[in-house]
């Protein structure tokens, strides 16, 4: 344990390192004490997973070293926007690497189960009995679910059918009403066809009668005036020419 | 310069080394001793005011795995002292092995410009930043806890993973609207 007081004559005035040492296991202690060089004695006896747990560790800080030497190696001057770009195409990869791996890890791990089951089957000890009626029950349900899986695929077959035809009505619904529709438009045109030359008939023999009956009118008021009758006093002459006025002079 | 390099001696084995930095002392004490109560791995724990660290005991001092920062957001002080501890921390470490701890975020009367310093520190220097409660029990526990997971990871005791993977998923990152002001 340093104390600051001592620190502080050596080195610049902000820098009191106090620093202690608070582990309390074993093995640490039995490497400091004295020049042990059978270290094993000095410590409980290690169990083969905890030195694969430190083999893995060993193995994990060996590659950061790795990394580090080649980073140092390969020097090159990039920008950090560059490197941010770059960032996370990187990662993904990484991602789908570790993921690749782990599924293939899976699966090695499953085909190796399986080879144990099936060596395990061919004995015949208890286990092996138990082993054989989850199997069995596992066959039953499988075909089971087959023919259940038969059975939907069916009905939905026939459901499809059924839309189809559904389906085929309808469009034939829609053509039928489209004739009737269709015909009964030109059944109407052709009545106003014949409708409308008779109607222009009439009306151009109306505009005839009509010329004839003002010119008609014309000629009597110009024989009232040229011959100065005197139709004032006669009340029937009175009302032929009152009518005279009413009626417009057509041009 | 005397630099804390992060490959400069042998590892040990079965074991994790954390080193905290701290300018008051005070919670560090509290993490150790949870610390410590590790069983699965061997943990030493270097605990020191601030950085470089006195040379006369550079020969027995193990290799650090992971140097913590523990930061009091309600003095100023706390924040310089950290900032200027890291210019003797040689660069090996940045990439996963320094990790920044912050205490009394709560706390009404931290100004929030504090606390944004503190983020825009860690997320330029692409470290994972960790909030800590150090006044209960409880707290300290569960910051010991967090602390555990990153340093396992640091000193390799996870098969799969190292420190630098861990690195690109724990980072600080920024919100975009950092720099605006805070509705209070």
């Amino acid at each position: 344990m340093d104390s600051s007081g001592n620190a502080s004559h050596c080195f610049p005035m902000d820098s009191s390192g106090n620093e202690g040492n608070l582990n309390r296991k074993m093995k640490t202690v039995a490497l400091n004490d004295g020049p042990a060089p059978d270290i094993s004695t000095g410590q409980k006896e290690m169990s083969p997973g905890d030195m694969l747990r430190i083999k893995q560790q060993m193995s994990n800080q060996c590659f950061e070293m790795a990394v580090q030497v080649q980073a140092d190696k390969s020097k090159r001057s990039c920008s950090t926007s560059e490197a941010d770009r770059e960032l996370p195409d990187y990662i993904s990869e990484l991602e789908r690497v570790k993921t690749l791996h782990f599924n293939n890890t899976l699966s090695l791990h499953r085909m190796q189960m399986w080879h144990a089951v099936g060596e395990k089957l061919k004995q015949s000890d208890p286990e092996a009995e138990a082993l054989k009626t989850v199997t069995e029950r596992c066959m039953a349900l499988c075909s089971q679910i087959k023919h259940l899986q038969q059975e939907s695929r069916n009905l939905q077959d026939e459901i499809t059918e059924i839309q189809k035809t559904r389906l085929e009505m309808k469009r034939l619904t829609h053509e039928k009403m489209r004739q009737i529709e269709e015909l009964t438009s030109k059944k109407e045109h052709a009545d106003r066809e014949k409708y409308k030359a008779v109607l222009e008939k009439g009306q151009a023999n109306l505009e005839k009668y009509k010329k004839m009956a003002v010119m008609t009118q014309n000629v009597l008021r110009g024989i009232l005036l040229a011959c100065k009758i005197n139709w004032l006093d006669d009340p029937s002459l009175r009302d032929i020419a009152m009518s005279l006025e009413e009626f417009p002079i057509s041009d | 310069m005397s630099l804390l390099k992060p490959f400069s001696k042998l590892p040990g084995l079965n074991s994790a080394n954390i080193l905290l930095v701290e300018n008051e002392e005070q919670f560090q004490q509290s993490l150790a001793d949870v610390l410590v109560e590790e069983t699965s791995v061997a943990v030493n724990v270097r605990l020191a005011k601030s950085l470089p660290l006195p040379m006369e005991n550079d020969e027995s001092r193990p290799r650090i795995d992971l140097v913590v920062f523990i930061i009091n957001l309600t003095s100023e002080l706390s924040f310089q002292s950290a900032e200027t501890s890291l210019k003797y921390l040689d660069p090996g470490y940045f990439l996963g092995k320094v990790c920044f701890m912050v205490t009394n975020a709560r706390n009404a009367s931290v100004p929030t410009e504090h606390l944004d310093a503190v983020r825009k520190l860690a997320a330029s220097l692409h470290c994972p930043l960790l909030f800590a409660e150090d006044q209960t029990p409880d707290g300290v526990t569960s910051a010991t806890e967090r602390l555990l997971t990153v340093l396992k990871v640091a000193a390799s005791l996870v098969p799969t993973t190292t420190a630098l993977y861990l690195s690109n998923l724990t980072r600080c990152t920024l919100p975009p609207d950092i720099d605006q002001p805070s509705f209070d």
